[in-house]
């Protein structure tokens, strides 16, 4: 694997009894890009990242994950939580936030250390329960200030607007301190101005926090305006690959995709 | 009011329906040897004092109850948003006076100092055995419990296994069992706290691990078969458990540390002692694990577990723990109940114990400790007082009917319980938002 590779997915199929999902899909992502991954609904775009982060399991082909801190990690058949904590992050199509739990509490589990027992620690409260509690207030409230919400610590998280729950839940993906996070479809649902703030964000989160970006989204300005790869999935096969310049001349995309249907994109 | 409408007719109707089965159902029992008819025909002619004040039948006093409540649902439906406005403040003052940081001290100072002169206000040796035994006692199991259906949104309907498991492990290790004691040396009864605690934990972690990976209800039937089958076991296998007699008496609680000597004997105060500072225990460490990132943990499986997965939390490894936890807690309440009475048999382990404990928690709040504890001490003292003077004609059979009816009008007016959790109450005030209007529907059955 060549050195900058951070996500490497190798000719995987991916059924369900008779629909297949994705048929021998490779995708290449480098260290520190923001790549977007485009396609009509139902295209399999969603089936990708749940394939990346342990959620559905391909029957064939291979997913690697290049950390830079430990070596080279086989996704396929490993559990989603061990995949998380590896380095991998990810927010929702439909936000899934812990409605009940705070603002703060919400980011702040994200940045909890989710290994070892934890009872002893709870009941004891020893100096290293207290440090790792320290640790995870801080990062909860940075990664608060950097996308805008640490005023509404205190809200509940189901009471905040759409654009706020799609902030937070990029917050939370944050805490847990990832190398590559999978966004999937972050401005859907969102107003204009709100889709503003987000691409401003989502820029910031590779450049301030070098974090690498993956990136499902039907919004064409926003993608455009974002993305420096474009990959394009069609009925779970990967048809089209380049810049945003070379994608938008693409016959076959064009066809697939954009000419069929440019007016719905920007809505 | 528009009471000869359809609509009110119809709840006529239902109040009418729901008195005759109460009146039937609350009658005396029927029997061997007598007319199959004979429960009806005395439900209709009993007649019972209330408060000394008048005797009738009890049909009587049914049918007006059930016209009461027909006039206030009908009453109810016209005013129903009023109403709610007016009561919502009322409702919610319990949480909001325990908001405040120094309402909760001096509350609980006061609760503090009333339960340590209990044993001098209460003079019958009678009911202090009860309080220890029905109430001391349930209220460590509740909290245990509350760990795996509050904490960890678990539906565990087999905790009378691992209360069942801590009673016969001490039983076996003080060697009042058929069985000798392991290595044909018994040991002293406080020593077993440890010994039961980690045997009902030890289960608790192998069969969960297993049942954990499933979803959603398979953990209620296992944990449901896995209770009448130790139920089964103690109850069958009178070589090993002594059956339905049980086991001889476990010997009392002692201290023996170099210059310390006591016992615990026949009279129950220093057991309500005992109890009170396991309580005080139980209170402080659980509190302690909900504000933990275990708690936290917990909360974020329950609400939604693929989220909680994918930023590292393993939700296995986290439920295996609640569930244990739980299963501690239950071994926990079985040694000192084995410790406290001495003779333990398998009716003290029926499947009701689980069912009992889990109304407890429901009753008090799912996930407040302090709701779960509150709850405990009213339920099962409401319970052990009709049990025991059988007030207005009440029967003991009756007992799951009324409980019954409680909870359903508690799932109505108070979801979360007397005093509910906050994490919880914003979980189904969430829930409210998305489904407006659904109190009048239930209360109605339709469309205001
Ligand atoms: N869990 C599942 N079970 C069955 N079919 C699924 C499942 N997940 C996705 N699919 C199917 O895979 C296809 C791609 O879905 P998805 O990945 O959600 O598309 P996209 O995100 O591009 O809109 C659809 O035909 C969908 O029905
Ligand atoms: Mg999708």
């Amino acid at each position: 694997m060549s050195e900058d590779l951070l996500i490497d997915v190798q000719q995987v199929t991916l059924r369900f009894g008779g629909v297949v999902s994705l048929r021998d899909v490779s995708l290449a992502m480098r260290r520190g890009e923001i790549l977007a991954v485009i396609g009509p609904n139902g295209a399999g775009k969603t089936s990708l990242f749940n394939s990346i982060t342990g959620v559905y399991q391909p029957q064939e082909g291979s997913i690697t994950f290049a950390s830079s801190k430990a070596p080279p990690l086989s996704v396929i058949g490993k559990k989603t939580h061990r995949i998380a904590q590896a380095g991998v992050s990810r927010t929702f199509q439909a936000s899934r936030l812990f409605s009940a739990l705070t603002v703060f509490e919400n980011v702040k589990i994200g940045a909890e250390d989710h290994r070892g027992i934890g009872v002893a620690g709870a009941l004891v409260k020893g100096p290293r329960t207290r440090r790792g509690e320290h640790t995870s207030d801080k990062v909860a409230a940075s990664m608060l200030r950097f996308v805008g919400l640490l005023d509404e610590s205190n809200t509940v998280a189901s009471q905040l607007s759409y654009g706020a729950r799609r902030r937070l839940e990029i917050a939370r993906a944050l805490a847990t301190d990832p190398e590559v996070i999978l966004l999937d479809e972050p401005a859907a649902g969102t107003n204009p101005s709100e889709k503003l703030e987000l691409t401003t964000l989502i820029r910031r989160v590779r450049d301030e926090r070098d974090v690498s970006v993956l990136l499902i989204e039907h919004d064409m300005k926003l993608v455009m305006a974002l993305a420096e790869r474009i990959y394009v999935l069609n009925f779970g096969s990967m048809i089209a690959e380049g810049t945003p310049e070379e994608i938008r001349a693409n016959p076959a995309v064009i066809d697939a995709y954009l000419g069929s249907s440019t007016e719905e994109t920007s809505a | 009011m528009n009471l000869l409408s359809r609509s009110s007719l119809k709840r006529l109707l239902a109040a009418l329906l729901l008195a005759g089965v109460v009146t039937l159902m609350t009658g005396a029992p029927g029997g061997y040897g007598v007319p199959a008819y004979t429960g009806l025909h005395g439900s209709f002619l009993e007649r019972v004092s209330y408060f000394g004040l008048f005797r009738t039948q009890r049909w009587f006093l049914f049918l007006t109850l059930g016209i009461i409540a027909w006039l206030v649902s009908t009453y109810y439906q016209r005013h129903s948003l009023t109403i709610r406005r007016r009561l919502e403040p009322v409702m919610a003052i319990p949480t909001q006076v325990m908001q405040r940081r120094t309402n909760r001290w001096v509350l609980i100072g006061l609760v503090v100092i009333v339960t340590i002169f209990i044993p001098k206000l209460v003079h019958q040796q009678f009911w202090m055995y009860l309080i220890v035994e029905q109430i001391g006692v349930w209220i460590l199991l509740a909290l245990g419990l509350n760990v795996v259906v509050g904490f960890a949104g678990l539906l565990d309907l087999g905790f009378a296994a691992f209360y069942a498991i801590g009673a016969y492990a001490t039983a076996w290790f003080t060697g009042v069992l058929p069985t000798p004691a392991p290595f044909n040396h018994p040991i002293p009864t406080l020593w077993c706290i440890p010994i039961g605690v980690g045997l009902a934990m030890v289960f608790g972690i192998i069969l969960g691990i297993p049942t954990l990976r499933l979803r959603g209800d398979y953990l209620a039937i296992v944990t449901l078969g896995f209770a009448l089958i130790i139920d089964d076991f103690v109850g069958t296998q009178s070589g090993l458990t002594g059956g339905g007699e049980g086991s001889l008496t476990v010997p009392k609680f002692a201290v023996h540390v170099g210059p310390v000597h006591y016992t615990w004997g026949i009279s129950p105060t220093p057991y309500y002692y005992l109890c009170f500072l396991f309580v005080v225990i139980f209170l402080i460490a659980f509190t302690a694990l909900e504000y933990s990132r275990v708690g936290r943990a917990w909360v974020a499986i329950r609400e939604d577990e693929v989220a909680a997965e994918s930023i590292g939390i393993n939700p296995l490894k986290y439920k295996v723990m609640a569930f244990a936890v739980g299963a501690a807690s239950g071994g926990f309440g079985g040694v000192l109940t084995a410790g406290l009475i001495g003779n333990i048999n398998p009716t003290l382990f029926q499947y009701q114990v689980s069912v009992n404990v889990l109304i407890l928690v429901i009753f008090g709040g799912m996930g407040s400790i302090w709701g779960v504890a509150i709850g405990a001490i009213i339920v099962q003292f409401v319970t052990s007082y009709l049990d025991n003077y059988q007030p207005w004609g009440y029967q003991l059979n009756d007992l799951y009917m009324y409980i019954g009816a409680l909870l359903i009008i508690m799932m109505i007016f108070r979801p979360a319980g007397i005093l509910p959790s906050r994490r919880r109450q914003r979980e189904i005030q969430s829930f409210e938002v998305d489904h407006e209007g659904h109190l009048d529907e239930v209360l109605t059955g339709d469309e205001p």
